[in-house]
């Protein structure tokens, strides 16, 4: 799909730039609002997205990208497909639930307990995914909808059981006990980076091949261009659906071990739902309109704006909040130049037209 | 009313699609357009209604040059326009589809509708008609929905009636009746323009003619003036070309077989039950609408009939999916080519390898073979004259034609048993249209067995060894093709198998 | 245990939960009914209940909070109509935008202008008080129900009458359904279809808002960060069902929330509140799979 980056690249300059001072002036209005210092803001941003004491806070945002970039992955995978599986949530809550449970339970070698408990993260995360096609396929309730309203159930599963089975009661707050330490992703050297980010690494470059080499992601794609096509060719659509979704819901549950296993070493009640880190995946693939190479870069941008909103509080007082604002406000005005052809086959009604 | 459009110039990127036209239409007549498709007829009747902005060129409207900023300043002005697809509200009923746009309200928006009743009343009975306004839109035959959008016209006023390709989807009879209301319009003095490529028609109906070709205007004059031969030649500029003869030929194995299939929503299509051999084109006549869709849905596999079994080269295929169909020797060229025959956003190349059997032909272990792919594709360019940038293109830089053309080459080589033509060239240029009759008979006369469904009765006509005509979910007896006349399938088209053979005999 | 689920004043609060989900549930019929995939609702529902207080407490006023939370909803609208209809967006990307807009600015502007996190209640939070109906609310079961409730939840079910006898009578009630069902038809008639699912989005917009003005100023004074808390998906699943048509959309709006309501009521039986919390999005989603799965097996 290169022709649409080189669409998105060159072109027509103009309504980039009108588009960017837009942007911008939205965000100087609210900065504006709150009286913040726009020097002392911007320094504040950039320090706070890659700056800090020995690159701590450059740190923290690779962290933050690690699973903004997973779950941007994941929601790729599903979306070329044609599959509006906004669900990624749950399978990220649930890939995280299973992994921290598996390695609090399992006994054994440190380094099996780690494989076991990622696997069945995945796994936990396929099967969430899965749940939705199946009630997609075979009961015939909207994807959308039904992956989304999924999100709650597990949510308030994994706040049950760390608030009560599996509650660290000591630590008196709603979270799971530690993972045997020795399970813990190692740190790079002299770096507060686990390497979880190389898992991470390995997936882009796994989600860009399938994307633009393998027959499956072939296949996924024409269906994601016209699912009406893909059922008339006689591709093995079903098969196509559960076998992306599964693909999808594992990564994200493989975030979610990475969250474990990298971060925090527990599962703590919300830890995965309140940084909306699926949603940002979600923007984050819209942002580039689904080129696959592009999203581990638009991943990482979302995750130094969020950072560095973080830094603009401490340095200008400005809420952080703002990221969130200025993610919504970009996808605004992004998404109505590159993300038009993503549900064409949902929302061209008309026939015909190609011709005079 | 008297309408003109002088020196009319459109033109859609660097296609011109009108090219310097200038036509006057008098109060009272009934004036032809005439045209192959893509002879910018419908543009320009567009301009006419305010629905395209010409580049130059002025309209005038009863001596007054207008300037349309929409069809709603036509509308007022006095115009109407019935598109060659209908623009109809199908859950809403005859009268709230009459009213819309032009609703009589009261001071609080609400609708008057029994305002609306009463003048449409006076109407009716000036020009005969006859209608449930009562009735739902979606449940009533092609040829009331016609009436529908007349009398959205009527309402409103409208003293220059446009009418886009109003015959395409009416059986005989219901062009008659149509033919009837419009007559008894012009004699009330309304101007009536009929977009056609139907010649029979525009002998039969219009009191002045304009041939248009490529974007430019031919002729322009009184019927009287000229005739069927001269607008025939000035239509595709040069001889009819010979009309294609199907070849005699000796039927062979039966390729398909259907027995008591029963398709649609509760099974309302059906029983039907019926063969097509190897060497032979049955084509499957009747006005759009009357279970073809569902038919050719259940023979694909795309949804499954409700009863009956269908058995393709001796094995019964209904368990199948669509894949497993397709494998076990079925191609289908859908009708609809923009969403079910192509991947819009995909390329030349992605789209030609679709739906090939083995996969191994152009993929390496789990990983595509580009090159295989491209070469295949470029095969497909070459052998069909597409016109396209190359096998990478996008498949939606392609034009009507060059696209179906790809449908069509992609189907056919499968070189499978059975190949499911649906409407395969609606809506293409003429010369695509020649390359795929010719293309269908090609396989004919392989020893392939063809399915041609189509509304187009000329194209059933012209190609198919037997006819069956579908009319409201059955089919009639096959009717070889020696012994196929208009007259008797537009009656089949229309009625019951035995009430139409007791109208003819 | 019965007794203590369906006594008179748990009837009384099922009207509490019932308004804000039918109110936009409305909304996003008229969004449905225009052809506009709406599933925007969520945050225009949680800008309207930040508004709703915004303007309760400076006003002094339930009803200036309630038009706060209206203009808020419907300028949230107005940005979905300006970045779909006008410049093309994808439905689906602008809600999803619209949601993140909602959640991000009402954080924002929480700790911009009351200077807290998380959640702001103050007094001077003018809350609507209930309208008591004399003689109906002396009626033993049904007064306690339709009496004693907020201005918002009369509203409600005027509006599912008002907005039946819109789509079946008014012109723009008939251009909205022309606009959903064949826009190019509309077109042809001379009415620009996106005038008419703007003014739709606008609509939806202002019951959004009102919704959320019932969550922040009606059944309690404050406000809360994701106070809508997937009410408006709840909604949009209603919307789905019904095909955003009034009456049937009335009934399931009562179900919805008199199982949020329900799980309310439960939370005292010793259940963990983890599962009552849940139970209004499994209610949803066992309704939306035994429909979907009953439309399926009709249509075979």
């Amino acid at each position: 799909m290169s022709g649409r980056a080189e669409r998105l690249m060159s072109g027509d300059l103009l309504p980039w730039i009108v588009m960017l001072a837009w942007i911008l002036a939205i965000l100087f209005g609210l900065m504006l609002l709150v009286g913040a210092n726009f020097g002392e803001a911007l320094s504040g941003f950039f320090n706070g997205a890659f700056g800090g004491r020995r690159m701590a806070y450059l740190a923290a945002t690779l962290s933050r990208a690690t699973l903004i970039v997973g779950m941007a992955l994941s929601v790729m995978i599903s979306f070329r497909a044609g599959l509006f599986n906004i669900g990624g949530e749950g399978q990220l809550v649930a890939g995280g639930l299973v992994s921290a449970l598996v390695a609090i339970l399992l006994p054994g070698p440190p380094l099996v307990v780690l494989v076991a408990a990622i696997l069945a993260g995945m796994a936990a995360g396929a099967l969430w995914a899965l749940l939705a096609g199946v009630l997609y396929l075979y009961v015939g309730v909207p994807l959308l909808v039904g992956s989304l309203l999924l999100n709650f159930p597990i949510r308030y599963i994994a706040s049950y059981l760390v608030a009560h089975p599996f509650r660290d009661v000591p630590s008196g707050m709603l979270q799971s006990h530690l993972v045997p330490e020795a399970t813990w992703l190692a740190y790079f050297p002299g770096f507060r980076l686990d390497i979880g980010i190389l898992f991470i690494v390995a997936t882009s470059i796994f989600a860009i091949v399938y994307s633009h080499t393998t027959v499956h992601g072939y296949q996924a794609r024409l269906n994601g261009l016209s699912a009406d096509f893909a059922r008339t060719v006689g591709l093995p659509v079903r098969k196509l659906t559960l076998q992306t979704l599964a693909m999808s819901g594992a990564i994200a549950g493989l975030v979610g071990a990475i969250a474990v296993f990298g971060m925090h070493h527990r599962y703590i009640d919300g830890m995965l739902v309140q940084p909306l880190y699926a949603w940002t995946g979600i923007i984050a693939v819209l942002l580039v309109g689904m080129i696959p190479w592009l999203v581990p870069l638009s991943g990482l941008f979302f995750a130094a704006l969020q950072t560095g909103a973080a830094g603009m509080e401490r340095a200008a007082g400005v809420p952080k909040e703002i990221a969130l604002v200025m993610q919504a406000v970009i996808i605004l005005f992004v998404a109505s130049r590159v993300s038009g052809a993503i549900l064409s086959a949902r929302s061209s009604g008309t026939r015909g037209g190609d011709d005079v | 009313m008297h309408a003109a459009l002088n020196n009319i110039r459109v033109a859609f990127g660097p296609l011109v699609a009108v090219d310097d036209v200038s036509i006057a239409i008098a109060a009272g007549e009934v004036h032809a357009v005439v045209g192959e498709n893509g002879a910018g007829k419908s543009t320009l009747m567009n301009v006419l209604f305010g629905l395209i902005k010409p580049e130059a060129g002025t309209i005038e409207v009863e001596g007054v040059a207008r300037n349309w900023a929409s069809p709603q300043d036509a509308i007022r002005a006095g115009l109407g326009m019935v598109h060659q697809h209908f623009m109809l509200q199908e859950e809403m009923t005859v009268l709230e589809n009459i009213v819309l746009c032009g609703e009589p309200v009261n001071r609080f928006g609400f609708v008057d509708f029994n305002r609306a009743r009463q003048k449409l009343a006076d109407g009716f009975r000036e020009h005969g008609i006859v209608i449930d306004l009562d009735a739902t839109v979606g449940g009533l035959a092609v040829g009331q929905r016609q009436v529908v959008e007349i009398l959205k016209m009527l309402y409103r006023d409208a003293r220059l009636l446009i009418l886009d390709e109003p015959t395409a989807v009416l059986t005989p009879q219901e062009k008659d009746r149509l033919f009837g209301i419009l007559r008894s319009f012009a004699a009330s003095g309304k101007s009536i323009v009929i977009i056609t490529h139907k010649l029979d028609e525009v002998l039969e109906i219009a009191d002045r003619v304009s041939v248009m070709r490529g974007g430019r205007l031919v002729s322009s004059g009184p019927l009287g003036e000229t005739s069927k031969d001269r607008i025939a030649r000035e239509i595709i500029g040069g001889d009819l070309p010979p009309p294609l003869k199907p070849a005699a030929r000796t039927p062979g194995e039966v390729v398909l077989s259907v027995r008591g299939l029963r398709a649609g929503t509760r099974g309302w299509v059906g029983p039907l039950s019926f063969d097509v051999h190897a060497g032979e084109i049955v084509g499957i006549a009747g006005v759009s609408g009357n279970g073809q869709a569902e038919l050719i849905r259940a023979l694909a596999g795309l949804a499954p009939g409700v009863a009956g079994e269908i058995m393709l080269n001796g094995q019964p295929v209904d368990r199948l999916d669509v894949g497993g169909r397709r494998r076990t020797g079925m191609s289908y060229i859908p009708e609809d080519r923009q969403r079910a025959g192509l991947a819009l956003g995909a390329t030349v190349a992605e789209n030609a390898n679709a739906g090939r059997d083995d996969v191994s032909t152009f993929s390496r272990g789990p990983f595509l073979d580009r090159a295989a792919m491209a070469s295949f594709a470029r095969g497909l360019i070459e052998r069909y004259r597409i016109k396209v940038a190359g096998p990478s293109a996008l498949a939606s830089t392609m034009s009507g034609g060059n696209k179906q053309k790809l449908v069509v080459g992609r189907e056919l080589a499968r070189g499978t048993p059975l190949v499911i033509a649906e409407n395969p060239t609606w809506g293409v240029d003429i010369g695509a249209i020649e390359l795929i009759h010719a293309e269908l008979l090609r396989m004919r006369d392989q020893g392939h067995a063809v399915l041609l469904v189509s509304t187009e009765l000329d194209e059933i006509l012209r190609l198919s060894d037997r006819v069956l005509v579908m009319y409201s979910g059955t089919l009639s007896e096959p009717i070889e093709a020696a012994d196929a006349d208009r007259n008797r399938i537009g009656a089949l088209m229309t009625s019951r198998t035995d009430a139409a053979l007791r109208s003819v005999a | 245990m019965f007794d203590l689920l369906f006594d008179a004043s748990f009837l009384a609060s099922v009207p509490r939960f019932v308004t804000p989900i039918l109110l936009a549930a409305l909304g996003g019929a008229i969004c449905e009914r225009a052809g506009v995939f709406n599933i925007g609702l969520e945050g225009m529902m949680l800008g309207g209940a930040f508004f709703a207080v915004v303007g309760a407490y400076f006003s002094g006023s339930p009803y200036v909070g309630a038009l706060a939370a209206l203009l808020a909803g419907m300028a949230l609208g107005a940005i979905f109509a300006e970045f779909h209809l006008r410049r093309g967006g994808d439905a689906i990307v602008v809600s999803i935008a619209i949601n993140l807009l909602a959640a991000g600015m009402t954080t924002f502007l929480l700790r911009a202008i009351f200077d807290v996190a998380g959640a702001f209640r103050d007094p001077a939070i003018a809350g609507f008080a209930r309208v008591h109906i004399p003689v109906l609310e002396d009626i033993p079961v049904l007064g306690p129900v339709f009496s004693g409730q907020s201005p918002l939840f009369y509203l409600s079910l005027a509006l599912v009458y008002a907005l039946h006898v819109f789509f079946l009578r008014h012109r723009l009630g008939l251009r909205i359904r022309a606009a959903g069902e064949n826009p190019t038809a509309l077109k042809a008639g001379g009415v620009n279809p996106l005038w008419v699912q703007a003014i739709a989005l606008l609509m939806c917009g202002a019951l959004c808002g009102l919704a959320g003005a019932q969550l922040s100023i009606s059944n309690v004074n404050l406000f809360v960060e994701n106070m809508s808390a997937g009410r408006g998906w709840i909604a949009v699943v209603a919307v789905l069902l019904t095909r955003g048509r009034p009456w049937p959309l009335f009934f399931i709006a009562l179900l919805f929330g008199a199982v949020d309501s329900l799980s309310f009521r439960v939370q005292g039986l010793g259940l963990p509140q983890q599962f009552t919390d849940m139970m209004p999005y499994l209610a949803t989603l066992i309704v939306l799979t035994a429909l979907s799965w009953w439309r399926l097996k009709r249509q075979s």
